[in-house]
């Protein structure tokens, strides 16, 4: 006899959006949606919509959304509010729990990032509802936190795409004064990276999907570990360019302010509990990832008496992983009153 | 680990809450801060009163204290009618000037008190033949006092306290045996759980009490009522509330009275708006006497209010009070935390 209770924990990010179940499934997908511009696109692709990377490869016949666009849902943008929503039914229906669930009881703790919560909490409630059973929406730096129990003195550093969430733990729920938000986060490193490279190679032929990618594959700060050489065309030819010291210079253009922000936190604590937290700095999402980014903030911290900067290492599901374990840690007279 | 659990505990019930608020359009923000801020201004606002009032209770007291031996106390622990409905101003009138008055006692070293909160005794007022206060579509106090606090125990146990209930099912019990189980098993802290009845049927809200005299005859009405079946006899009465009138404990009985009352209130506005925060008071209620813990009387809602009786009869409302008692505890839990923090 089946479970009748599935729980979820579900990251839903401005690039990639993940999702983590009890029935022990794990997916993740890009976080974009799209819709069929015209007849003709619905007849090609045979879908109302597009989600993920299908929707990304099929982009020039949609009108394609990335619904978290800055960690927000754009004011007044139903169709983001859309988007959303089918971006959770869609990693809903990857775990096996399409519309027709035999009666199981869905129950889904959706991490966001930290500024839609803050702006947009009432519209992504609404948006998200009906799709599971029971819901709860939280920061996405808490549900990571949560996931790896670092709950009291931690500054969990999440740069994603969109935004980078600074939130400090000091044992409670975070409130807003505990957590911060930068717009200077992936997104702002492709665009410098776009633009360094057409400066430089202005006969390249290079999109800003393109740069993504050389960024998720490349992307480092301090001494280069390698020399960064990519495939671009010319005039319809493939050609190789050098973008090392592009990639370089695009990446730690987030640094100093990545730097400001996490001493101006630290110092915001109480003056006994800053070493904690000092020595609990945990970075995270998918562009913590860059390369040398750790050891710089690391060094950063020598300034204020030192500490310790850990990188997670699978960014992709801490976020929902941390849900699942908040699901399912939930009890029941908790989920009761969260039906959605 | 136990601690650990507990504070995931704690932070899924703030980040719920957080999604309740959402959901009902309430704009929340900074409002567990605001709990503990709440708290700490009236530990100050108490220690700044304290001197103040114990002069006042001083000379009130003086001058009733000759009238101690001719009270009537033995009428009060006799009084074995149930008390459904309750007072009208004639018979709490007579109940009134059937409780005592107390001299001032010595004081305690506040070193006698432990702190550590781990054992918390969950009382549920009444059971068996004293069913408590009823309402007219017949909720029964007994059986209300008893769902909320299993509501709490479970919360409780699920943040690692140890919860001792003085009674698990329909039974009497004497107020005597409840504090003596409850020193036995060691408790930390004491909270007995009863719903009120006010003959001005259109007020409605909640309060919370610990020991300490009175010379409201509203409360004195009250502690004799709830006072019913309390298994003491006059003597020990007397040298009970004279071991604990100026002590340490009576001092924690009020934080951690004032705790409960901060949480409910908070709590039960948003869901019950026109409550009143009826506030902190002391009152000699015999349940509290013989407790060796900081112990307390949550009033949780007032019967006599059509509205409250009737969300009184919804398993939420009555899961809200449990949570809101809930949190009282911990927020008096996270305020000997920072006692001890601060102070090493």
């Amino acid at each position: 006899m089946p479970d009748p209770i599935v729980n979820l924990g579900v990251d839903l990010g401005t690039s990639r959006s993940s999702i983590s179940s009890s029935n022990g499934m794990r997916q993740a997908i890009e976080s974009f949606v799209g819709w069929p511009t015209d007849l003709v696109a619905r007849k090609v692709l045979k879908k109302e919509v597009l989600v993920g990377r299908e929707a990304l490869e099929n982009r020039r016949m949609l009108d394609l959304r990335r619904p978290l666009e800055r960690g927000l849902i754009k004011d007044g943008s139903e169709k983001d509010g859309q988007a959303v929503r089918e971006l959770l039914q869609h990693l809903v229906s990857l775990v096996g729990l399409g519309p027709d669930r035999d009666g199981l009881k869905v129950r889904a703790v959706v991490g966001v990032p930290a500024a839609a919560l803050r702006v947009n909490k009432q519209q992504l409630r609404n948006a998200l509802r009906g799709i599971v059973d029971s819901l709860m929406i939280v920061s996405e730096p808490f549900a990571v936190a949560y996931g790896l129990e670092a709950l009291v003195n931690s500054l969990i550093i999440d740069i994603g795409a969109g935004t980078c969430d600074f939130c400090i733990l000091k044992g409670h729920y975070p409130a807003e004064d505990d957590q911060r938000t930068l717009t200077l986060a992936g997104d702002y490193v492709d665009e410098q990276l776009h633009q360094l490279i057409a400066a430089r190679y202005s006969e390249a032929d290079v999109s800003l999907y393109m740069v993504r990618d050389w960024k998720e594959r490349f992307s480092f700060v301090g001494e280069a570990p390698e020399t960064t050489e990519v495939m671009a065309p010319v005039q319809g030819r493939p050609t190789p360019f050098d973008i090392t010291e592009e990639m370089r210079v695009a990446c730690e253009s987030i640094v100093p302010a990545l730097i400001e922000t996490m001493l101006d936190l630290i110092s915001k604590v109480e003056p006994e509990y800053q070493e904690s937290v000092r020595n609990n700095v945990i970075l995270s999402g998918g562009s913590g990832l860059i390369r040398g980014l750790g050891l710089q903030l690391q060094n950063a911290l020598e300034e204020i008496g030192g500490g310790r900067v850990r990188v997670v290492a699978d960014p992709l599901h801490v976020g929902s992983d941390g849900g699942l374990a908040l699901a399912m840690d939930a009890p029941e007279s908790e989920w009761e009153k969260l039906a959605a | 680990m136990a601690k650990l659990q507990r504070l995931k505990r704690r932070m899924i019930r703030q980040a719920v809450q957080e999604n309740l608020d959402t959901m009902r359009g309430v704009r929340r923000g900074r409002r567990a801060r605001l709990g503990y801020t709440t708290l700490l201004l009236a530990r100050i606002v108490f220690f700044v009163s304290v001197p103040a009032a114990l002069f006042a209770s001083t000379y009130v007291l003086s001058n009733v204290s000759s009238q101690w031996r001719q009270s009537s106390w033995p009428e009060v622990t006799q009084s074995r009618t149930p008390t459904t409905p309750r007072t009208t101003s004639s018979t709490r009138q007579e109940v009134a000037s059937s409780v005592p008055e107390f001299s001032m006692p010595e004081p305690i070293d506040p070193a006698v008190l432990p702190l550590a909160l781990r054992t918390v005794v969950v009382d549920p007022g009444h059971g068996g033949e004293n069913r408590g206060t009823m309402a007219p579509a017949g909720l029964v106090e007994k059986e209300v006092t008893l769902d909320i606090a299993k509501r709490l125990r479970d919360l409780l146990v699920e943040s690692s306290y140890r919860v001792i209930m003085t009674r698990e099912a329909d039974r009497d019990l004497s107020l005597r045996d409840r504090a003596d189980l409850a020193n036995r098993s060691r408790g930390d802290i004491f909270i007995s759980i009863h719903v009120n009845w006010l003959e001005n049927r259109e007020v409605r809200g909640v309060e919370t009490f610990y020991l300490g005299p009175t010379d409201d005859p509203y409360l004195k009405a009250l502690a004799a009522r709830e006072n019913q079946d309390s298994g003491y006899s006059l003597a020990d009465l007397r040298d009970i509330l004279q071991q604990v009138y100026a002590g340490v404990r009576q001092e924690e009985s009020r934080r951690l009275a004032e705790a409960v009352q901060v949480a409910l209130f908070e709590s039960l506005h948003e869901v019950n708006g026109t409550a009143r925060n009826r506030g902190v008071k002391s009152a000699p209620f015999g349940v509290l006497t013989k407790t060796d813990m900081p112990a307390i009387l949550a009033e949780v809602s007032c019967v006599s209010n059509q509205v409250e009786a009737r969300l009184l009869m919804t398993p939420i409302y009555r899961q809200y009070l449990a949570e809101a008692l809930f949190r009282g505890v911990e927020s008096y839990s996270y305020s000997l935390n920072q006692a001890y923090e601060v102070g090493g």
